[in-house]
């Protein structure tokens, strides 16, 4: 076993390589906002930007094959590029690009070479946002249960219906977007992907007010919406996966946002909370006291094995390795624990942890929409009761089969 | 014994329920939330206007002298608002520490004032350093000739944008001792500057260079931490009461969402796992509103109270938050919208979770309480 502490010669040459770039590239007036809510359109322009030049080199989708703009880097050197990039505090995007993120390796493996051609290149190079559009008022854990429609017109699908809960500030360009292309059909076999140009005729975007839009720092969403179709009319080519086949793709998609693929830069801000508390402030550090050293050494350990079981599925998935349970216990685990931490927080420090005043709110207001993230966060993606469901079903209590984890290259 | 509510706690809180329903419903809460410093004047008015200002304190100084559980009957009932706090802080809140420490002349000159709600209090307390023991307390009022001089600041002080009077607790200059003082919220140099994130109604309170007349010296000086321990083991359990009227309101949200709320084809409800968190809430609710309501009675009847008003404090606070944990798994989605309202409860329990101390030192309290440390 090896966890990789010291690179070895040729990885500590990417490093200092990416290291260098970044240190080129990343203007200095880019700002850090705790809550993407406050990412003006000039600070998410330049990170798109930046965004374009890692994608350049193949360092924006880094695991995606070279010949769609991705790096085909193996699982050491994608470490450096997320552990580089968070060290100046950024992810990987560096933007919300929920979409591309699942749409990618879900188009990897189910699209064909046109699609692969067509709509991988201009995510893996960062020329497109892409939102993914699943949920429905009626329709959040019962995704089969959706009721957007996409009717067979000619050389288009025509599209209606309401999404909720989707996308970001500042638009979009696609949407990976799931529909119902056989009314009639039966369940789970009347479902499609289409990837729709944001700008087609007939889409509108209303934004909900949450009490977190999701998702860490600069790289949130800023807002969520509710995204109307109005006879949107979709070019039939830019259907993915074939016809009546769409919950095939989904099983792929939900892998991928069940954190099945792994995820390297992950809950900074317990390590930053725990570097708060031991600052001394009018002579006084949170941990003089013992009972709040306990708490955040129980705060350290959850991170840790949250840290952890998001290593080991980014190491299953980036070696081609059979998976089964591991994206929803990393899911359910870093959901939980969330909530807990979040508790713990205000426990240790008190109502500061509530405030993003400038004066007195903790690291810039990032404790505070942790506060109210770690709610919020418990229902994006699945439910923890759902994760719990899809625990049980693949480790294979409840029914006679194990159900199998999404394909994903 | 009888657990239930005897004629005149029903009609308060029936008129109590008419009140959340008809002048505090959820869009005028969700606009009172969008707008910071707490009570429309309006609803002030007619809560007034219902006696309710006065339901804590005595006759001789405007009030019905109401018991302290009559008390907590209409703050349950705020509770499932949650209707805004100024009442609790001046009503009753301010209204037991002038009881408990201001002069006879102090209390004639102020309380009917108080009881009228033409005068709201906001008790000012906590400071940087912040914690609800006396020795956290750091802000010294200077004296000048027969005055006082303040400057300095208090931090987290809840209700403060809305009142008249604010009470400054101060360490007298001497050193020995807390004081109590009476300063006008709109007095020169004193400024309230309400704090913006996941909480509500809490202020940052500076001072600079304010004077203070040396009649607002309430009661005596270097005396008033006794005074505002007695003045808060009955205001507690009343502000327990209102969280307990919290989990209440979360649990019929829950229930009623659980109940509506169809997926794969049947309610959520029949799913276990959201049986599970509805059950959770009605636990918390439950533990909530007994040690409250326990704590209560042994206040009416004069029984020794501490340990139980101690532990109440305890259990609601982290029933009142986790019970909105539970109703927003419930909820999903839906939940953190902020226009369905049950946001208002999450921000709610996470404000008032440190109001008059926290669980942790309540159970410390507990520890000397139950003999566990040498005293
Ligand atoms: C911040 C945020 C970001 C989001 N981002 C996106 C996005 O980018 N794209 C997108 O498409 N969607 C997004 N969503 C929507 C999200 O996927 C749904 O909220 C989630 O799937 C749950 O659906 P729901 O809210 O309709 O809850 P429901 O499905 O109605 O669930 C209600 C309750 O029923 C329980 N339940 C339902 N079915 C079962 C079952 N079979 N067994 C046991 N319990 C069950 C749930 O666990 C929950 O407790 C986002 C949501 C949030 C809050």
């Amino acid at each position: 076993m090896d966890f990789a502490v010291e690179d070895s010669p040729e990885q500590s040459a990417f490093r200092v390589e990416v290291r260098g770039w970044l240190a080129k590239n990343v203007p200095a007036s880019i700002e850090h906002p705790a809550d993407a809510v406050d990412l003006s359109f000039e600070q998410y322009q330049m990170r798109r930007a930046l965004g374009r030049g890692l994608g350049e080199r193949g360092w924006l989708y880094p695991t995606m094959p070279t010949e769609y703009g991705g790096g085909d880097l193996p699982v050491e050197k994608t470490f450096i590029l997320y552990d580089e990039m968070a060290r100046i505090g950024l992810s990987l995007p560096p933007y919300y690009d929920a979409g591309g993120r699942m749409a990618a390796p879900t188009i990897l493996v189910w699209g064909n070479d046109e699609h692969k051609k067509r709509f991988l290149p201009p995510i893996c190079r960062g020329e497109v946002r892409t939102w993914q559009l699943l949920s429905e008022p009626s329709a959040g854990s019962d995704l089969a249960g959706v009721k957007t429609t996409a009717i067979r017109d000619g050389d288009a699908y025509v599209v209606n219906g309401q999404k909720v809960f989707v996308g970001s500030a500042h638009g979009a360009d696609y949407s990976w977007t799931i529909v119902v292309t056989d009314p009639k059909g039966e369940r789970h076999k009347n479902l499609s992907w289409l990837m729709i140009p944001m700008d087609l005729p007939g889409i509108s975007v209303v934004p909900m007010d949450l009490l977190t839009a999701g998702g860490e720092g600069a790289s949130g969403c800023g807002v969520k919406n509710s995204v109307f179709f109005d006879d949107v009319r979709v070019p039939a080519e830019n259907l993915v996966g074939g016809e009546n086949n769409g919950w095939r793709v989904a099983t792929t998609h939900l892998e991928v946002e069940h954190g099945g693929v792994g995820r390297l830069a992950d809950r900074r801000i317990v390590y930053e909370f725990i570097d708060w508390c031991r600052e001394r402030r009018d002579g006084h550090a949170i941990v003089d006291d013992p009972a709040a050293r306990s708490e955040l050494v129980e705060m350290f350990v959850e991170a840790e094995i949250t840290r952890l079981f998001a290593l080991r599925n980014h190491w299953l998935s980036h070696t081609d390795q059979p998976r089964s349970y591991e994206g929803a216990q990393y899911s359910l685990r870093r959901k939980l624990s969330g909530l807990d931490m979040a508790e713990k927080m205000l426990r240790i420090a008190g109502p500061y942890v509530l405030t993003k005043d400038e004066r007195w709110g903790p690291l810039r207001g990032a404790v505070e929409y942790f506060q109210r993230d770690a709610i919020t966060a418990l229902h994006p993606g699945a439910t923890t009761d759902i994760q719990r469901v899809v625990i049980s079903r693949r480790i294979g209590i409840g029914r006679r089969e194990r159900e199998k984890a999404g394909v994903l290259r | 014994m009888d657990l239930s509510l005897d004629d005149t706690q029903k009609l308060i809180q029936e008129s109590a329920r008419d009140f959340v329903r008809s002048d505090c419903n959820r869009d005028v809460l969700l606009a009172l939330d969008r707008k910071p410093g707490g009570m429309m004047d309006g609803l002030w008015q007619k809560m007034a206007g219902l006696g309710w200002t006065g339901m804590a304190l005595p006759e001789e100084f405007g009030g019905t002298g109401n018991s302290m559980t009559d008390v907590a009957v209409l703050f349950e009932e705020l509770g499932t608002g949650p209707v805004p706090l100024p009442l609790f802080s001046s009503a009753i809140l301010g209204a037991r520490t002038l009881l408990e420490t201001a002069t006879d002349a102090q209390k004639k000159a102020w309380l009917p004032e108080v009881a009228s709600g033409d005068r709201v209090l906001a008790l000012a307390v906590t400071e940087a350093q912040y914690g609800w023991r006396p020795e956290q307390i750091r802000l010294t009022a200077r004296k000048d000739g027969a005055d006082y001089r303040l400057t300095g600041s208090k931090l987290f002080v809840h209700d403060a944008a809305g009142a008249t009077d604010l009470l400054v607790l101060v360490r007298a200059e001497s050193g020995a001792g807390l004081s109590l003082l009476r300063v006008a919220a709109r007095a020169p140099g004193v400024a309230v500057r309400t704090l913006d994130g996941f909480l509500t109604g809490i202020s940052e309170v500076t001072f600079e260079d304010v004077r203070v007349a040396g009649d607002d010296l309430v009661g005596t000086a270097g005396r008033a931490w006794e005074g505002l321990r007695r003045a808060m083991l009955p205001a507690i359990p009343v502000l327990c009461a209102y969280k307990v009227g919290g989990c209440k309101a979360v649990f019929d949200m829950s229930v009623e969402y659980s109940r509506e709320r169809s997926q794969f084809g049947q309610p959520i409800g029949r799913f276990q796992r959201v049986q599970d968190h509805v059950i959770h809430i009605v636990n918390y609710l439950d533990a909530a509103r007994w040690t409250t309501y326990e704590a209560l009675w042994k206040l009416d009847s004069g029984v020794d109270a501490a340990c139980s008003v101690h532990m109440a404090k305890s259990v609601a606070s982290e029933s009142y938050m986790r019970a909105c944990d539970f109703g927003h798994e419930v909820h999903a989605g839906i939940g953190v919208v902020r226009e369905y309202g049950l946001t208002l409860h999450t921000k709610m329990s996470r404000s008032l979770y440190h109001l008059l101390g926290a669980p942790k030192l309540h159970r410390k309290y507990m520890e000397s309480a139950l003999g566990l440390v040498p005293a």
